[in-house]
């Protein structure tokens, strides 16, 4: 039952990544593989607050800060630059791992090797239907609910949402219609981003010690994720997510902890062999 | 009708004209003025270029030569977003519609320029206009039917109240009466409350009946214009349109 509990807090970190990695791909159309060091860079910049004693909490709006304006800068200075030349869409994602590859070791060059932790209480532990969860991890939960219902309410009832998703859908119409789609699409690697910030920086909390590589592998959970759920649908990267994050943690209790990418990367290709379009996808998609 | 949704049309020019996509000319040479108050219809077989032709009126494909009017002002290679502000509803022949979309939600994002607080009853306007769509509200708009989803594309650009209509091929893959009443009721309609009409239209004789000028296009150029009542005489058109061999109803 403990890696139940594991499976909830690896999944409400990995529902937070997904949502915005698959954002990124439904209404800006690139596999942003760079989104792992974007993660580790935001947790290590708002530990950095957190070492000199700032509430841990409180460095989360760093990192949702870092997120939000280096995904912002990524696709306005490398990646659209990039599609502008109208090259083969898979220049866009080699030039994202090798985004990646800087960013992370880039990081490792400046705050070298060690592992570090975030100082932060991890409060009284609760237990709820049958599992121990700490105050620290309700409230990563906590966080995870309040900011799924707030992007659900972005894409379902605000102007910018409907555009995110009219725009994902058919871009040329989306022009047709007045909208300024590459507005939408800046603020979608914004909004994104932060949300990649934030998952990088409540992944590293829930980690507990963390290092410049530790989210190097994390890309495969995601794609797992999102694929599972249907490349570009928010809604499927929920519940990819949940399914990985349990599959993931549950097996790791029974086989080894260090498999667990392979065990989403089983899952990826099952998905991907019997499956392409996700369980909530269609091929209408992209 | 208590809300107007066209508005009296603006004068629609191509001079010239000449687009394609990558640098290479598709189009060429066209000359084509579409005015209040009536349809301009365009004929042509597969793949003669009338799609490109509407395309880049409206700026999704841009122009190599020559220029795209509206009224006095040149909008030659506008932002397709630009375009729509100025009362400009394009209808495209694949693709009019946002699938994963609800049918009110494509209808908000044809009104995305709108006052917020104009929306809903502009909803109410189009809504109206093609009542079938009042229904389906909540769904998806790839789950219409054909016919449907025509309407929801038309109904789309009527959002803005559109002085004028670039249509493609409005009535590809509807029943034969449908197409008719969509011709002669809707489209016609729009022109004669004032508004300007350019239509692409496989059906020859359907284009014909509806339209005050029609142009044929072939390997992308204009190859004859005229007056219905003209073409009609002209043995060339009637031999390639109206009866001959190679000829689509
Ligand atoms: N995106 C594109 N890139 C390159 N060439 C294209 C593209 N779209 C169309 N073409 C070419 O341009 C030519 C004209 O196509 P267009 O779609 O304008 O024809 P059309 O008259 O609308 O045909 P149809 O009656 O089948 O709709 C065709 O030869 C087509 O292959
Ligand atoms: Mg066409």
């Amino acid at each position: 039952m403990s890696s139940f509990g594991f499976g909830l807090m690896t999944a409400a970190v990995l529902a937070i990544a997904t949502v915005g990695f698959t954002m990124q791909f439904a209404v800006t159309n690139v596999l942003n593989l760079a989104y792992g060091s974007v993660m580790i860079n935001s947790a290590f910049v708002a530990y950095y607050f957190n070492k000199h004693g700032m509430n841990a909490w409180i460095t989360l709006i760093f990192g949702v800060i870092l997120g939000a304006v280096v995904s912002w800068a990524l696709n306005k200075f490398v990646f659209t630059p990039f599609q502008r030349r109208n090259l083969a869409p898979i220049t866009v994602v080699i030039v994202a791992l090798g985004v990646d590859l800087i960013g992370t070791f880039g990081l490792q060059a400046i705050v070298g090797g060690g592992y570090v932790s975030f100082s932060v209480s991890s409060g009284r532990e609760f237990h709820i239907l049958g599992m121990f969860l700490s105050g620290m991890q309700l409230i990563i939960l906590a966080i995870c609910a309040v900011v799924l219902t707030l992007v659900h309410w972005l894409l379902k009832y605000t102007r910018l949402g409907k555009a995110m998703r009219a725009t994902s859908a058919n871009p040329n119409l989306a022009r047709n219609s007045g909208v300024k789609t590459q507005r939408v699409i800046s603020t979608t690697w914004l909004i994104s981003g932060a949300l990649c910030g934030l998952a990088g920086t409540i992944f590293a909390m829930n980690t507990g010690v963390f290092e410049a590589t530790s989210a190097q592998l994390y890309i495969v959970m995601l794609l797992a994720a999102m694929f599972l759920g249907g490349p570009g649908e928010p809604y499927g990267a929920m519940f990819g997510a949940l399914t990985i994050g349990l599959a993931t943690e549950i097996s790791a209790a029974y086989i080894s902890p260090q498999y667990k990418e392979v065990v989403a990367f089983v899952v990826l290709l099952g998905m991907l062999t019997f499956r392409p379009y996700g369980i909530f996808g269609s091929e209408k998609t992209n | 009708m208590s809300v107007e949704l066209s508005q009296a049309g603006q004068v629609l020019t191509a001079t010239n004209l000449s687009a394609g996509y990558d640098g290479r000319a598709i189009v060429q040479g066209v000359n084509v003025e579409a005015t209040p108050g009536n349809v301009v219809s365009i004929v042509g077989p597969n793949g003669s270029g009338k799609s490109t032709l509407l395309k880049s009126l409206v700026g999704v494909v841009p122009v190599l030569d020559g220029t795209v009017a509206i009224g006095t002002r040149d909008i030659t290679n506008f932002a397709p977003e630009k375009v729509a502000t100025l009362g400009v509803g394009y209808v495209p022949q694949i693709d009019d519609v946002f699938p994963p979309l609800t049918v009110k939600e494509n209808l908000e994002i044809g009104g995305f320029l709108l006052p917020r607080h104009d929306v809903a009853s502009r909803i109410e306007a189009v809504l109206e206009f093609f009542p079938r769509l009042k229904e389906m509200m909540t769904r998806k708009a790839g789950k219409l039917s054909g016919g449907e989803r025509k309407m929801l594309a038309m109904g789309r650009v009527l959002m803005l109240a559109p002085s004028v209509l670039v249509l493609d091929e409005p009535t590809a893959n509807l029943a034969p009466m449908v197409a008719t009443q969509l011709l002669e009721e809707y489209i016609r309609g729009f022109a004669d409350h004032g508004s300007t009409v350019l239509l692409v239209e496989q059906r020859a004789k359907a284009a014909l009946r509806i339209s005050d000028w029609t142009c044929v296009l072939g390997g992308g150029r204009v190859v004859l214009a005229g007056a219905p009542k003209d073409l009609e005489q002209d043995p060339v058109f009637v031999e390639s349109f109206l009866g001959g061999g190679a000829a689509r109803r």
